[in-house]
């Protein structure tokens, strides 16, 4: 899967691109409007993530080109801008998705295969982790075929698990993931450790092995026991 | 006092010491002149007698005024005593009073023999007759002199003070966060014309500068983004490699250090954004749908506090404001409301026409109501909080004119925001 990143920090842009490249995406980065420009015109990405401030001009006005030119290419901005700007003057228009920044890395992740699975709809919904299965169309997530009896919320938690299994989730990531623009509250990540534990002791009930480990004080990491 | 009053204040008291001081010298001259004129004719009557005498009138004679006596003088007078003119009060039976009596003396030769003759005549004096007249004119004068003063005042004042007016009123309707300058009104008067050169050149230096702080915080907290976002993808990223746990534990500390500053930052931009944001007409929101739906999304977090929430939502609660800024407004209003709850508390939701109410279980708080809407204050000082939030429900709330208010009584936190009545 190919990822065109606009963005003109070369730091952040580098860390995406790493990070990316460890979830086996093939990941170029531009770093100007001009230069995004012309690789949207050479070649063709699955995905763009676009920044709006853009040294040589606006992400807004790349991605209003595009869409004219008619690229198929799903489009997630990355802005310093407020939610609330999103909201209000319906900055991500004709975009995907937009995540503000700072964003944890999971998150961003997270986004990408959202949309993938909804371009590719028909494709293999269900994901699996070990003896672990999520059907992302039934939402229902089950354990050695045994139906686990979640909540919406520890649903939408195990999926962001096993999207980013091996990974270490920080309690400030997973939060976000969870409750969005809903809340801002730093003391919210407490609440993550009930999900995380109610989650972990339905699997563990419904016979399945505790694959969450816990890194004290820290997050939550998705793995295999031999690892 | 309106400035005009002072003025026709000042004008009385100025022109009643005039009038007085005008009085006394009409009074002083009036008395005088009688004065003078009766001793001019008292002076032509001796000297009618003189003339009688050096005609060779018999002295004394019948055919003399019975006001005039005439004695011969053994030796002449001193010749500065030519001739003399006394004022005193005496009794004067022909008028049946006392009244001021003047006597004229001259010593007039007739045939080497010295005569004297004195003559005398009642004065009336002004302060018998005229002073009563004299006060009436002058009290009536200076009662029209002030009418005429106030009502010309007025009329002259609302003339002359307009500009000044209009500029009084600018003034008070200029904001400075507003786009356009400050409204004045061009005058003849120079002073004013003055006055309001200096208030626009004022104003638009403080909106400028004030314009220049508002891009200046808002570019700020907005290009601290990029930096922080970059160093937590480092850090991200540096937590996936192998790494002792007490290096784990300081890129923890750092990871959430950084986390509250790009809380606090996002929280800056934006109220930054919310402070300058334009309330266009506004949107009607559903609240009797959105206060339920938020509820609903933070009921988790309240179910893992031990909660119970009770709700009275009224049907069809539409009020003004923009949908993502109601929402804003209620999250904060929710998340507040589970954040300073206790564990096992209550949490209720009263919607009406009129107002949006929350009240929850909670400490009393240690800060002063008055403070609790400000920012970076805290009612309790223990929580990991920022203090933002409730800064931001009353921006947004003002910016529809609506009001919160906040009160604590009996262990219940109650935070009310009253709508902004349709009419105005």
């Amino acid at each position: 899967m190919k990822i065109l990143l606009v963005e003109d920090h070369a730091e952040l842009a580098r860390s995406i691109a790493s990070y990316l490249g460890q979830e086996h995406y093939i990941c170029e980065v531009a770093g100007t409007f001009d230069e995004a420009r012309e690789k949207l015109a050479l070649f063709s990405y699955d995905v763009v993530l676009l920044d709006i401030m853009l040294p040589d001009g606006n992400g807004i006005s790349l991605l209003k080109l595009l869409r004219k030119e008619g690229v198929e290419s799903s489009v997630i901005i990355i802005s310093a801008q407020n939610a609330l700007d999103f909201k209000l003057t319906g900055l991500s228009e004709g975009a995907d998705d937009y995540i503000t920044k700072p964003f944890p890395l999971p998150e961003l992740h997270a986004r990408i295969k959202a949309i993938m699975r909804r371009r590719s709809a028909q494709k293999n919904n269900v994901l699996t982790f070990q003896d672990l299965t999520a059907d992302l169309d039934s939402m229902e997530c089950r354990v050695r075929g045994k139906l686990l009896n979640l909540t919406r919320k520890e649903t939408n938690l195990l999926l962001y698990f096993i999207n980013n299994k091996g990974r270490m989730l920080t309690r400030q990531a997973i939060a976000a993931h969870l409750w969005g623009d809903y809340t801002d509250n730093l003391d919210s990540v407490d609440f993550v450790y009930q999900h995380v534990k109610n989650l972990r002791k339905k699997i563990t009930d419904a016979g399945g092995k505790d694959y969450i480990s816990t890194v004290y004080g820290f997050g939550y990491k998705l793995s295999a026991p031999d690892q | 006092m309106k400035l005009n009053y002072r003025y026709t204040l000042a004008y009385a008291v100025l022109t009643f010491f005039v009038l007085s001081l005008g009085f006394a010298i009409v009074y002083a001259a009036l008395s005088r002149s009688v004065t003078q004129a009766t001793i001019g004719k008292l002076v032509h009557v001796n000297e009618v007698v003189a003339a009688q005498l050096r005609r060779g009138a018999p002295y004394p004679s019948n055919s003399l005024p019975t006001t005039v006596r005439v004695r011969r003088l053994a030796t002449p007078p001193a010749a500065s005593r030519a001739r003399t003119a006394r004022i005193q009060d005496e009794w004067e039976p022909t008028l049946q009073a006392r009244v001021a009596m003047v006597r004229v003396t001259t010593y007039p030769v007739v045939g080497g023999q010295v005569y004297e003759v004195v003559s005398r005549a009642a004065v009336v004096e002004p302060s018998d007759v005229y002073l009563t007249g004299l006060v009436l004119v002058f009290a009536w004068t200076f009662v029209f002199l002030l009418a005429l003063v106030v009502i010309l005042s007025e009329l002259i004042s609302w003339r002359i003070l307009r500009p000044f007016t209009a500029t009084l009123c600018g003034i008070q309707q200029f904001e400075l966060g507003q786009p356009q300058p400050i409204a004045v009104q061009p005058s003849r008067t120079a002073e004013f014309n003055e006055l309001n050169e200096f208030l626009i050149r004022m104003t638009a230096r403080a909106q400028r500068d004030y314009q220049g702080l508002k891009e200046f915080s808002e570019n700020a907290s907005h290009e601290l983004q990029t930096p922080i976002a970059s160093i937590k993808a480092k850090i991200e990223l540096l937590m996936d490699s192998a790494l002792t746990e007490p290096q784990l534990l300081t890129l923890t500390t750092m990871h959430d250090e950084l986390e509250r500053l790009a809380k606090i930052n996002q929280s800056l931009t934006l109220l930054a954004k919310l402070e300058h944001f334009e309330a266009g007409p506004a949107a009607l929101t559903d609240l009797s749908q959105l206060v339920p739906a938020t509820e609903a999304a933070f009921a988790d977090l309240a179910e893992m506090k031990g909660l119970t929430t009770t709700q009275h939502i009224a049907p069809g609660v539409r009020v003004p404001l923009d949908a993502a800024l109601a929402q804003l407004l209620l999250n904060n209003l929710f998340s507040n409301a589970i954040r300073h709850n206790r564990v096992g508390g209550e949490l209720r939701v009263h919607l009406s026409a009129t107002e949006l109410r929350l009240e929850n279980t909670g400490h009393a708080p240690t800060a002063p109501a008055s403070e609790l809407f400000g920012r970076f204050k805290k009612g309790n000082a223990a929580l990991d909080s920022i203090g933002i939030g409730l800064a931001i429900v009353k921006r947004i709330s003002e910016l529809y004119g609506h009001r919160v208010s906040y009160a604590y009584a009996d262990g219940w936190h109650q935070l009310r925001v009253t709508f902004a009545s349709k009419g105005g």
